[in-house]
């Protein structure tokens, strides 16, 4: 009856069912730490909109015809480089500020935090969906890693050695989490299906977070304060308008 | 050893100890995928377009029900792409529309471009139906066994073999 068979498995059975109590006990600390992030300000700074068609030429990669615009500089904003259409697309560009105190996030279960601002405007009436059909768009987003993560980002040798001696010696760096952007382009540009996006009102830029823990729940901003953790305020810019397309003849 | 060969009784016993193994094994899954309403509630992750968070072998739990709200930017979402079989894990990056005919654009967190690339010819958006569910919850590394298996064929046969031995070795 106890055959070295019957030990290995009784063995074996004990280490997952140890191992998984303690994961479960770890996620569960994730309840216990508060969470009081803030935001002092999220606003644009400058918003432009471009109209072009994107054409696939006969001979070599993707090109870019402008139509009535100077070319923005494409390699600091992507659109959707694989995506073709001949129409005519209009894409806004929007630059902003923000300045956000999120290192509370930062415990020793969290692996990394996703930071995305979106920007979010209701749907022009009559194009097919429903009346409070909204639009939402992530333009800027950045991956802050904690320290015990560092190791796992995909970042270059000089930017990896200069993150990990950020944190020497430290396992948690709650530091990581107080951001201050000041005139940050946006990391993508946004469009709409229709190719109208020019003269938009009552656009809003909005900060979100997830956490991305090392074992557990992923959790993102929540809408109500919940036990320690407590909502996102301040979160939501002014809303403004997209300008009208720039013109090539303007000066510049 | 093979004693238990001569012993109908006992050997019928053992094999039905063996299905209900199986069957056990079998009715969790699908248990857990009526009660997260997803054809694949739990997945393995099989590459690294969502590092750091993500990487290879390791699981995530799926959920598929829109109780509270629906399926919004920024979440991470699992989808299949019409005529290819492999489930991709992605965020979701702009949304279009609400309902379940909002298009939704998807894109990995260590990518440099979103997925157009990825979905079918003359698809520029996934709509809700497309996604398999939304990950809620994480577990590192245990998903590598499945990798193993599928990247080294004959880990399985080893696996079986040794199932089998157990099976006609062991007696109560």
């Amino acid at each position: 009856m106890y055959s070295t068979v019957v030990r290995i498995q009784n063995t074996f059975g004990f280490f997952t069912t140890v191992a998984f109590v303690v994961a479960a006990l770890i996620a569960a600390t994730d309840l216990l730490a508060p969470r009081t992030p803030t935001v002092g300000v999220l606003k644009t700074t400058n918003v432009q909109v471009y109209g072009q068609i994107r054409v696939l030429s006969s001979s070599g990669p993707l090109s870019w015809r402008a139509t009535n615009s100077p070319l923005p500089p494409l390699s600091s904003v992507r659109g959707r480089p694989h995506y073709y259409s001949s129409k005519k697309e209009e894409y806004a560009i929007i630059r902003f500020s923000l300045d956000a105190d999120l290192s509370s996030l930062f415990t020793w279960n969290t692996k990394q935090l996703f930071v995305y601002v979106t920007a979010e405007w209701p749907s022009a009436g009559g194009s097919g969906s429903g009346q409070n059909a909204t639009n939402q768009a992530v333009i800027w987003d950045s991956i802050i890693t904690a320290p015990s993560a560092d190791h796992l980002a995909n970042l270059g040798p000089v930017a990896m050695k200069k993150l990990r001696r950020s944190a020497a010696g430290k396992s948690i760096d709650p530091s990581r989490g107080k951001l201050s952007i000041k005139n940050q382009r946006p990391k993508y540009q946004i469009t709409h299906p229709s190719g109208k996006v020019a003269e938009q009102e009552d656009v809003v830029l909005r900060l979100h977070y997830n956490v991305q823990p090392w074992v557990g729940f992923l959790t993102w901003n929540q809408d109500a304060d919940f036990w320690r953790w407590k909502t996102l305020r301040n979160n939501l810019s002014k809303k403004f308008a997209l300008p009208a397309i720039k013109k090539k003849d303007e000066p510049k | 050893m093979l004693s238990s060969l001569q012993n109908p009784r006992q050997a019928a016993a053992q094999l039905l100890n063996f299905g209900l193994i199986l069957s056990t094994a079998f009715m969790t899954w699908k248990g857990l995928s009526v009660i997260a309403d997803s054809p694949s509630p739990i997945v393995v992750v099989l590459s690294g377009s969502m590092e750091p968070a993500f990487q290879r072998g390791d699981l995530l739990v799926l959920w598929n029900r829109n109780l509270f709200s629906e399926t919004n930017v920024g979440e991470v979402v699992v989808y299949n792409v019409k005529g290819k079989d492999i489930p991709i894990v992605h965020r979701i990056v702009r949304k279009f529309g609400t309902g379940p005919d909002a298009k939704l654009l998807t894109k990995g967190d260590n990518n440099a471009a979103d997925d157009t690339e990825l979905y079918a010819r003359g698809q520029d958006y996934l709509t809700r139906k497309d996604i398999v569910g939304s990950v809620v919850a994480y577990i590192p590394f245990v998903g590598y066994v499945t990798i193993m298996l599928s990247e080294h064929p004959w880990l399985k046969t080893v696996m079986l073999g040794l199932m089998g031995l157990m099976v006609v070795m062991q007696r109560e």
